[in-house]
């Protein structure tokens, strides 16, 4: 009960903060027309080579992969899946502010690694077809000693468009992870309780950051 | 006597969702009706939360103030290669744990697949500090009983985290004196040694992880819930085994936005 647990424990957080950097982002338009493994596809080596361009500095690379991943992911989706049946309590105002509260929270936290990619290679294993239309992606991360990471991409449609809308890592999915974090906030708080400690914690990231 | 590896691989466990505990199957149906409000599975299924949190708390703290400032010492002597040695090497002891789980659960290749990466590891791989096996296609597995009773059709039970041990549910707490007996590595080794190597196995596992498990603190909003989720969704994952096709997809509810709009 020792090691190969604690492996498999190390990996998933790896890849919490692997797959995460690639949520971290809004909702832009993306190229038409590309299937799902294509969207997929696409992103994973657009960030990868913003990563090995020695030419960039890290500043540089964070906001070039949030402008990559941004395209591919669809936020608004995102957000809703996230806050689930608690959405119909937000506001507009409170829904867009979410948004973009919800969006640097995870730019901030996961942008980091950037800093840390250490030749990380991404491959395409399969793709499956989900009820209701969507379609997972599935790849690994490919890190030689430490071992492999699973990383299925939950992908969706909108207006001809494939766009990433969960993130499922070694089994976690993202979507289901954040929920289970904002539902209780939200039940015992309202929206404006979930606002001021994304806010908080924001705040408290930049100060980080600039210090 | 109790291992004491095993105690102090508790607290590593309380940073970490995946342990070497216990594993879940979708929930029964109504379970899920009742938990599924917050994750859209049965991951919030915490009726002991306030004792829960007390001792995820203690666990935090015992880790805060002890084994993470070890394995900071530890991580600044040990060059990484080193780590994943020692890693490899204490993984390479878990074959029995891993082997017998595995036929356990019905996958006498899986099984079969162990016995090779142990002979290949523990020869070219000079006693287990290297994994050739993986790059020869012997996949490494990780399974416990919590996992073989899971794949038995066990429920996991409500969330339950363990002093020093972490998160956990009944199911799994069931399986660790099981994989105990399982893992020969005590019968043959004086206490002394054991429990030194226990503890190295533990700073080491935990030196691999600062970097993320302070990140996973950063990235939640509430880390213990966090936590409780990750561990549930990667026994889900893990009882499944990841490599079957569909298992693995958290449930199309989790997606579905018409649920979500209709209600007001």
């Amino acid at each position: 009960m020792t090691s190969t647990s604690s492996k498999t424990r190390s990996r998933l957080l790896l890849a919490l903060a692997l797959g995460a950097s690639l949520v971290a982002g809004a909702a832009r338009p993306a190229v038409a027309a590309d299937g799902p493994s294509a969207v997929v596809e696409r992103t994973t080596s657009g960030v990868i080579a913003i990563l090995t361009d020695g030419k960039l500095s890290t500043d540089e690379k964070r906001k070039r992969v949030e402008d990559v991943v941004l395209a591919s992911v669809d936020f608004e989706t995102l957000s809703k899946l996230v806050i689930a049946r608690n959405w119909s309590k937000f506001s507009e105002a409170q829904r867009a502010e979410f948004m973009t509260l919800f969006r640097n929270h995870l730019s901030m936290t996961y942008g980091r690694n950037v800093e840390t990619y250490k030749n990380e290679k991404v491959t395409i294993t399969g793709s499956r077809d989900e009820n209701g239309g969507d379609t997972t992606v599935k790849t690994k991360i490919l890190r030689g000693g430490p071992g492999d990471i699973l990383v299925d991409y939950r992908m969706r449609q909108t207006a001809g468009t494939w766009k990433i809308i969960d993130v499922i890592i070694e089994g976690v999915s993202l979507v289901s992870n954040f929920r289970s974090q904002f539902q209780d906030v939200v039940a015992s708080g309202g929206p404006e309780r979930l606002l001021s400690l994304l806010r908080d914690k924001n705040a408290k990231g930049e100060s980080l950051k600039t210090s | 006597m109790m291992r004491l590896s095993t105690i102090a691989l508790l607290a590593v466990l309380v940073l970490a969702p995946t342990t070497t505990c216990l594993a879940a199957d979708p929930p029964p149906a109504t379970e899920t009706e009742t938990t599924s409000d917050a994750a859209g599975t049965g991951a919030d299924y915490d009726p002991w939360q306030r004792m829960n949190r007390g001792i995820f708390w203690f666990n935090d703290q015992a880790d805060q103030y002890v084994l993470e400032p070890v394995a900071k010492g530890w991580d600044v002597i040990m060059p990484e290669p080193a780590e994943t040695s020692i890693s490899n090497f204490f993984g390479n002891l878990r074959f029995p744990v891993v082997m017998l789980n595995n036929l356990l659960q019905g996958k006498p290749g899986d099984a079969a697949i162990d016995v090779g990466r142990f002979m290949v590891n523990t020869t070219f791989g000079i006693g287990g500090l290297f994994d050739p096996a993986t790059i020869w296609g012997l996949e490494r597995h990780s399974e416990d009983f919590g996992q073989t009773l899971g794949v038995w059709g066990v429920p996991p039970g409500p969330y339950l985290v363990l002093p020093l041990l972490g998160p956990s549910n009944p199911r799994d707490t069931a399986g660790i004196p099981v994989d105990w007996v399982f893992s020969v590595t005590p019968l043959f080794l004086s206490s002394f040694w054991w429990t030194g190597a226990g503890v190295i196995n533990i700073v080491n596992a935990r030196a691999q992880i600062l970097d993320e498990v302070q990140q996973a603190k950063e990235a939640s909003l509430d880390y213990y819930v966090f936590v409780r989720n990750a561990y549930y969704q990667r026994r889900v994952a893990q009882v499944n085994d990841q490599k079957e096709e569909g298992t693995n997809a958290p449930s199309d509810d989790l997606y579905d936005l018409n649920v979500i709009e209709d209600t007001k």
